[in-house]
């Protein structure tokens, strides 16, 4: 058992508060160009992910890795989260996971 | 009277005994008896993270508990690591963003088999199994391993998570959030309900007829509850009155009215002095 080491769920918004930790984050694809992906996060907002993401790469991806500045991520580990995805939803768990409920997740 | 014996006789006919909780949180919750042993729980939606904070009681290595309710079988959403196989048996990580938990997989049958030749390292499964501890180290023994297709799966597992969690945390206070409203007044009222504001129901809340989720609990009830919980179970003097006035908000007068008449139905009783009671309901 470790939960030394966990991943915070973020959007664009709660990404600047943990610059420098292991976070998660599903993005929508937008542009995909040698070794960094524009991202649309789940509130609306751009965020850049670096590294290498597997090809293909569908609509959605899901990225977990360390946030190197408010804006960007630094990927580990990427997973193909399809081509529909409900963002409204994801965003209001990023809040909820972040807020009253942290304590069930970090 | 306020509890009726016949309630106490259903629940202590379950195999294994079980330990007497409130109503576990699953969706399909039925209205009738307050307890369920753990056998008839279902699987409970937890995070790695909750499940390396449960505390274990008796000698049994798989009596768990979380968020003060009893576990025994879980569902995990998460990412497959280290997924090393025999014969025999396969052992696996489960990686889901709160924390890492291993888990083992036993080839019992050709359904195990080919269902675990489809999960590989990296892929997002659901893993619904049984809490175990093996050398002091929390467990999975997975009895499904399911790859996620739809990701919305992810965020609902984490939201359900969460709708666990305020279930289990509103049960144990006795009153859940959704309701405050008043139990049907034609039910003939208990002695002690007068000053106190509280409505309780008699035997009609174990029949069915009124359900726990939607009334309020009476003092007695909930001091029962918070006696028949498995934390209070494993500790040999029993409880102290004022950790229940302090726990359950009820000044000690009430506590202690609450007792005597738990008491006088032969439910709980005293131990070492006065103040300490055990439910006499043991799991």
């Amino acid at each position: 058992m470790d939960t030394s080491n966990p991943a915070v769920f973020v959007n664009a918004e709660l990404l600047r508060l943990y610059v420098g930790r292991r976070v998660r984050a599903v993005i929508q694809v937008l542009r995909s160009d040698g070794g960094v992906v524009m991202g649309k996060s789940t509130d609306e907002n751009q965020i850049v992910v670096k590294g290498s993401p597997p090809a293909p790469l569908s609509k959605f991806v899901e990225v977990v890795g360390i946030a190197d500045s408010e804006k960007s991520i630094i990927v580990e580990v990427w997973s193909n989260f399809g081509d529909s995805f409900d963002t409204h939803t994801y965003n209001q768990l990023c809040q909820l996971a972040n807020g009253e409920f942290k304590h069930l997740f970090l | 009277m306020m509890f009726s014996s016949s309630q106490f006789d259903a629940v202590s006919a379950f195999p294994g005994g079980g330990s007497m909780l409130s109503q576990q949180s699953q969706p399909t919750d039925s209205p009738f008896s307050s307890a369920k042993s753990r056998e008839t729980q279902g699987l409970v939606p937890v995070t790695v993270k909750q499940i390396s904070e449960a505390s274990q009681y008796g000698d049994e290595k798989s009596n768990f508990v979380i968020n003060g309710v009893d576990v025994a079988n879980v569902t995990v959403v998460g990412m497959v690591f280290d997924k090393a196989g025999r014969n025999t048996d396969i052992g696996f990580t489960i990686d889901d963003g709160t924390g890492r938990i291993g888990c083992r997989r036993w080839m019992n049958e050709n359904f195990d088999t080919i269902e675990m030749e489809e999960i590989l390292d990296g892929m997002y499964v659901r893993v619904n199994g049984h809490l175990k501890s093996f050398k002091g180290v929390k467990q999975l023994v997975a009895f499904s391993v399911r790859p996620v297709t739809n990701f919305d799966e992810v965020t609902f597992h984490f939201i359900d998570c969460i709708h666990n969690y305020l279930q289990s945390k509103s049960q144990l206070q006795g009153v859940t959030p959704t309701q405050m409203q008043p139990v049907d007044t034609s039910l003939s009222p208990s002695v002690k309900s007068a000053s106190s504001g509280y409505q309780t129901a008699p035997s009609s809340q174990f029949s069915g007829q009124s359900s726990n989720i939607d009334g309020v609990k009476s003092c007695d009830q909930l001091v029962i509850d918070y006696l028949q919980q498995p934390a209070s179970i494993g500790q040999e003097k029993g409880v102290h009155r004022d950790e229940l006035s302090r726990q359950l908000k009820f000044s000690v007068e009430k506590i202690m009215e609450s007792i005597r008449s738990l008491e006088e139905e032969g439910l709980i009783y005293s131990t070492i002095d006065e103040f300490h009671y055990k439910s006499t309901q043991c799991g």
